[in-house]
Order: C-alpha cells, then structure tokens, then sequence
C-alpha cells in the first residue's frame, strides 16, 4: 500500500512536464476548420475582448478610448487585455495556438509571417468594409498588413527607430547629440571620464544593437539585410562589417558591453533600470511609437530626440521604417461585425484618436491624423522622430527581420563578440549560414 | 458495541466509492491524462522531429544545465533542509514561530517580488557584492559571468528549503526519544547517534525528498526565466526554458513536445536509478 502510493505520487509530480505543451492540440478546432464566420450586416449586443502590448502611457490612454466607445455603444461591452512587451508575444502565441485569441488584436509587424503566413490566420478585413474604413490609408500602408494577398491587419502607425537623448546628462557633459557615426563614436572618450554611456544598445526583446549595426552597413553598401519576400541581402563580409562595427561601439566605450549592461541591470528593461533613470546611460535608441516610457521615468523635457546619423558625405541612407503595430481581428470571432466596428473607432475615430495622442506612434490613419492636427495634439518625441524620418530616405524592414528565431541569432551572436568567445569572422559565418538555413526552412514550411 | 454506520450524502452503494473520486478522475483525465495524449501525438506529428532534437546543441546544452542545476542543487537542499530540521526540532518556547518563519520562503517561492528582491542583492552594486568587498573578495558577476549566473538561480531554490524541511521535521518527531537515551547510556555521542540513529531511521524521507526535489529540479523553468532569462550565453537556460522558447516564442510545436517526452524519459531513468540505489541500501540497512 505505502509502496502503491509512493508510485502514485511520484507519477503526479512528473505529470505536469506536459502540462506545458498540452494544450496545443487540436481541440478547439481553428476558423480554417470549422468555417469563419460571415459577417451579417447587424450589430448586436456582445462582449469582445481586445488586447495590446505597451507602457502605462498607451494602457492608460488606451482604457480611456475605451470609456468613450462604452458611451457611445453600451450595447458592445470591451473587455480589455493588455501587458508590457516582454512575454507579451508568447502569450498572444499560446492563446492564437489554442484558438482563444481575443477578438481584436494589437499584433506585431512579424506575427502576420508567423501566425498568417496563407493569410488565413486572422480575419480577412476586405470582408467588413460596411464598418471598416480604409479611405484614410494608403494603397502603401495597408499593404503592409496584407500577407498571402489577403488583408489580415490595418497599419495602426508607421514608425523608425531614432536616437532619444537625456539632454540633462549631454548638457553636463558639454556635448552634441551626435550627427555622425564618427560623432556617436568619439562620444564614447568623452563620456568615459565621468563612467557615463552616451548611447545603450541591448540584446534583450528589442534587439537594438544588432539593429544599428545593420543600418550602419545598409547605409554604407545600399544592400538590404533582408528582402520583403524574405531573402537575406546582406553578404557574410557585410554581416562582419556589422558585428565590427559593434564592437567598436563597446569597445569605445560608447555602449555597455553585455557583461557590464547584464551586471547592471540583470533582466531588467532598460527604462525600468536605475542606469537610465538616474542618467549613467544617457541614450537610447527606440522606435518614435514607444519611447513614451522613456520619457515617463525621467522628469519633463529631459528626453530630447536627436538626429538620425549619416556617413562623413551626409548620406543618411539604411535607416529602417516598418509598421510600429497592426490590428487584426481573429478568425475566430464569433461577432466580425461589432469588432469591424470597433477597429474603426480605434482608427479613425476622432475622440478615440484625441484620447490615444501619440502612444501608439502618428497614426498612420489620415482621419486620425487630422482629429490630431487640428487640436494642436501632434507634439512629442513620437511627432519629432516622424518629422526627421520623413526626410530620410528609408528602408522598410522585412517582417522576416523580427522573427523571434532570427532575434536569437542576432543576440546570439552579439552576445559571443562582446564576450570574446569567438572572432567576428568565424561569427559573421555562423550568422550567415544560420539565417539562410532558417529562411529557407520557414519559406518551405509556410 | 454496536456496527458503526457511515452516512453520506452520495450513498453507501456499490458505486459510491468511484462517485467520490470522479471529480479527481474527470480532472486527471481532462488536465492531464488528454494533454499527454496530445503532447505525444505532437511530437510525432511531423516525422524526423527526435532526430532534429537529438542533433541540435542547444538541446544538448539546455540538458547540461538541467543536469548541473540538479546535481547541485537536490543535494544541498537535502542537506540544509535536514540540517534546519534537526535545529527546529529541539524542544524551544517560540518553536511553532520559527517552523512557519523558516517556511515562509517555500510560501513565497520564486514570485516577482522575490526575483525584484534577488536582482537587488546580486547586481553588481548590490548588497552581496558590496559584503564581499567588506571582507576583501573581489565582486562577482552573478549576473553575466555564466560561471556564477546558475548559483544565483540555485541560492533562490534553495531558500526555498521549507516542504523538504517539514518532511524531515516529521521524521524526526517520529523517531523514539528512547533510541537517544539508550544509545547515551551505552556511551554514544551526539554526533554518533546521529550517523547511527537518526540517519538510517530518516532513510525513507530521505528517499521522499530525494525524488520530490530532483523530479522539481528537472522541470525548473520560473526561476531562471525570471531572474536570467537563460543567460549569459545560454548558460543558465534550463530544458524546462527550452521547452518553452521553442513552444510560446518560436511556434515550434513539435519539437518542444519532443523535448518534454526526452525530458519525462530523462526524470524516469533519473527516478528509477534512485529507487535501484535506495531499495540497494534498504537491503543492506
């Protein structure tokens, strides 16, 4: 008996291993399965649950849209879901799995390739233009929320990643937001005496420092890194060039190596980390859309843009431009037409669009756009980073350049450069055959 | 004296007793025992999905880790979780205070709170470094040295010594005070009776904690995600993270399903080899 119930435990404790994995079967079946539902041209009374990443700069203006929308239409209650980034796309990932997606979501430029690579993944939109509004976008912009030909997500604002600076810290120092590569480079001298960065790069879910690294070699060869449809431009000697490029930033002591960054902060986010918000590390390179929460922990007007850099000839070529985020509507949705409707507040409507400001980027929505103008309302870093990219002569990022896989292998090998496991030729080869290896494979699998 | 009649509200009949366990069973079904199914069929979905996992390095590097964290680990848990008991289990005023103070960590586990508190003690400016250079020790770089990155995950599991604690307590109270008195009688020392009574006596929950622990330590996933993220260098990512990574971030369904049923094969022969040497012992004993 005392033996029989030993076995007994000790069976239930090893159940939970699969416990982890054992909700992605087949159960409940997908949309593609058992048939999207047709919208109906009515809107009825229901619940639908809408989810987003951000900062508590967008959570709260996001909730307050929300308030507006509960009166104008008490009939459609939202239920709102919503977190920081971190972890934030392997929860959408489970839930899209198990079909229990809420019914509308913020999705990520690269989730169209991941979870729609047919274009079945999410709702098709051309389906509910009876409440969808698309005049206020560009044949260009919603083309990037289309994936197998079909329209699964509308471009919520198109951003890039530009340089925000604590102007605090620079005034100290009695220096120049840098304009050039050379600049950012001999910033690194100045700055060292006082054991202060003047830029961080990370290689955490944001995956900057291999990012600047990329524009840098864009800029100087005029090759993309990766094409749209997925193929890689950059040669093993570009992808040298980049890792080189890095190291010169630590080594300059312009950016933290890893070691000390991770020293620092362990698995902290940089915004959250007492480096930033007490001003050791004085720049940051973030998308236009979410460096609110950059500029929530540091006091009024201390976060400043600066400029996006250029060789010694100003080209200013290579910066990269995508969509920020997308909404879509899942395949799955039991009402297509009340969430068609509610996608179109979240757009284009003018409260909504007053009641979000800049937080999710300039609204790539001209209707929202204008609510915005018109109310003095288009101000901020978000305004001031579009303002410069808009002179520049960008590239639109691949939406196979932020699979979460090819992330790893950018880290990954950023991360054996700054600890001198390897050399950056033997790395760059890594990198190159790993990420020819990998779009191959996921092209025959989608 | 008269027979004893038992009264529920579901009856005495004949099916009474698989009523009372069907919600156990409708539970283990649904929760477990489907999932499983489910899990298997996954990762033999796709053919040749074993081989990729057995030819890939990060597999093998995630099982080093796991098998480095456990070897490391379940042992000094037992050893410290007995130690404790052994001291708590001298008759004290307070005693019960200090039991529950001593188990708090095992209640709190590795939860945010915890993993914001071990991030501010193991940063390079935190407390511990700043104890070390007090007694003249270099800092450490608990964070981004991957030689020292595992012993902060390891310092967290242990704290957490508490369920082992309450097993061994347990034992202990269960062991005749008349053992002790008769082995001082005949001239025993403490440290004797010890290797000589309590020992071989806690043999069973020994054996308990044993397996408990190295089953948990082999599944570990919340600690390391929390407080490394699996670096640097991969050196603290578990088989328990990988499973994950693969499953929730990359969408590779199959392979992470692989990887569990290597991980369940890994913890079965890990299980058995200990009951092989435990029922070795037993005989011996």
């Amino acid at each position: 008996m005392k033996k029989n119930f030993a076995v007994l435990l000790i069976c239930s404790a090893l159940l939970p291993a699969f416990i982890s994995c054992g909700d992605m079967g087949e159960v409940p079946k997908k949309a593609s399965e058992t048939g999207v539902k047709e919208p109906d041209g009515q809107i009825d009374s229901c619940k639908l649950r809408f989810s987003w990443w951000g900062g508590d700069d967008r959570h709260n203006a996001t909730l307050k849209a929300i308030d507006v929308w509960n009166e104008l239409h008490p009939e459609i209650e939202i239920i709102p879901e919503y977190g920081g980034w971190d972890g934030w796309s392997e929860k959408v990932s489970a839930q899209i799995n198990s079909h229990t997606e809420p019914d509308i979501m913020q999705i990520n430029y690269d989730w169209l390739v991941s979870f729609s690579p047919d274009g079945k993944g999410f709702y098709d939109l051309s389906k509910l233009t009876d409440y969808l509004d698309f005049s206020g976008f560009t044949d260009e912009i919603l083309s990037f929320g289309k994936s197998g030909g079909i329209l699964n997500a509308v471009t919520v604002s198109v951003t890039g990643r530009g340089f925000f600076y604590n102007s605090e810290v620079y005034r100290k120092m009695g220096a120049e937001y840098p304009d050039t590569w050379e600049d950012l480079i001999s910033l690194g001298e100045k700055f060292s005496d006082e054991n202060i960065y003047p830029l961080d790069l990370d290689i955490q879910s944001g995956g900057t420092a291999w990012y600047l690294a990329v524009v840098y070699v864009q800029q100087k060869t005029g090759r993309e890194f990766i094409s749209m449809d997925g193929k890689l431009g950059f040669t093993e000697n570009d992808i040298k060039t980049a890792l080189d490029f890095y190291k010169t930033l630590e080594d300059g002591g312009v950016i933290r190596s890893v070691e000390t960054r991770t020293d620092e902060d362990g698995n902290v986010a940089l915004y959250q980390s007492p480096e930033f918000i007490e001003g050791s590390v004085a720049g940051v390179l973030e998308w236009g859309s979410s460096v609110g929460k950059y500029e929530m922990v540091l006091p009024e007007g201390v976060l400043e843009a600066g400029n996006f850099l250029s060789d010694e000839n100003g080209n200013t070529g290579g910066w990269m431009v995508k969509p920020s985020m997308l909404y879509a509507i899942s395949a799955n949705t039991e009402y297509p037409d009340e969430t068609a409707l509610f996608m179109d507040f979240l757009l284009n409507n003018d409260e909504a669009s007053v009641a979000f400001g800049t937080t999710r980027g300039i609204p790539a929505s001209a209707h929202a756009e204008k609510a915005l103008e018109d109310r003095g309302l288009l101000t901020g870093l978000a305004q001031k980073n579009d303002e410069m990219i808009e002179k520049l002569d960008t590239v639109t990022i691949s939406p196979y350049m932020e699979l979460p896989r090819m992330k790893e292998f950018y880290n990954s090998a950023i991360e054996k450069i700054s600890y001198d496991q390897a050399d950056t030729s033997a790395v760059a080869e890594e990198l190159y055959n790993s990420i020819n290896s990998y779009l191959d494979k996921i092209k025959v699998k989608n | 004296m008269g027979k004893k009649f038992y009264k529920n509200s579901v009856g005495t009949g004949k099916y009474t007793g698989l009523l009372l366990i069907m919600p156990f069973v409708a539970g283990l079904v649904l929760f477990t025992a489907i999932p499983l199914g489910m899990s298997f069929a996954g990762s033999v979905s796709e053919s040749g999905t074993y081989t990729e996992v057995l030819q890939s390095s990060d597999f093998y590097k995630s099982m080093a880790v796991t098998l480095k964290y456990v070897l490391i680990l379940v042992p000094l848990k037992l050893v410290v979780s007995l130690a404790v008991a052994l001291i708590l289990s001298i008759s004290l005023r307070f005693m019960g205070v200090y039991r529950t103070i001593f188990y708090i960590p095992s209640v709190l586990g590795s939860n945010l709170s915890v993993v914001i508190m071990w991030q501010f003690l193991f940063t390079s400016d935190g407390p511990v470094n700043k104890f070390l250079n007090l007694i003249n020790i270099e800092s450490v770089g608990w964070y981004s040295d991957s030689r020292h990155a595992l012993s902060i995950i390891i310092l967290l599991r242990l704290w957490e010594f508490g369920s082992s604690m309450i097993i061994f307590l347990n034992a202990l109270k269960n062991i005749p005070s008349e053992y002790y008195d008769c082995a001082k009688t005949d001239g025993c020392g403490k440290v004797r009776a010890f290797f000589l009574i309590t020992l071989p006596l806690l043999r069973d929950s020994i054996f308990l904690n044993l397996i408990l622990q190295t089953i948990s330590a082999f599944q570990e996933f919340n600690a390391p995600y929390l407080l490394t993220g699996g670096g640097p260098m991969k050196s603290t990512r578990t088989v328990g993270m990988l499973i994950y990574d693969e499953m929730f971030r990359y969408g590779e369904t199959g392979y992470a399903n692989a990887v569990s049923w290597i991980l369940f094969a890994v913890i079965t022969i890990a299980i058995i080899l200990i009951w092989k040497i435990g029922r070795r012992g037993s005989e011996e004993f």
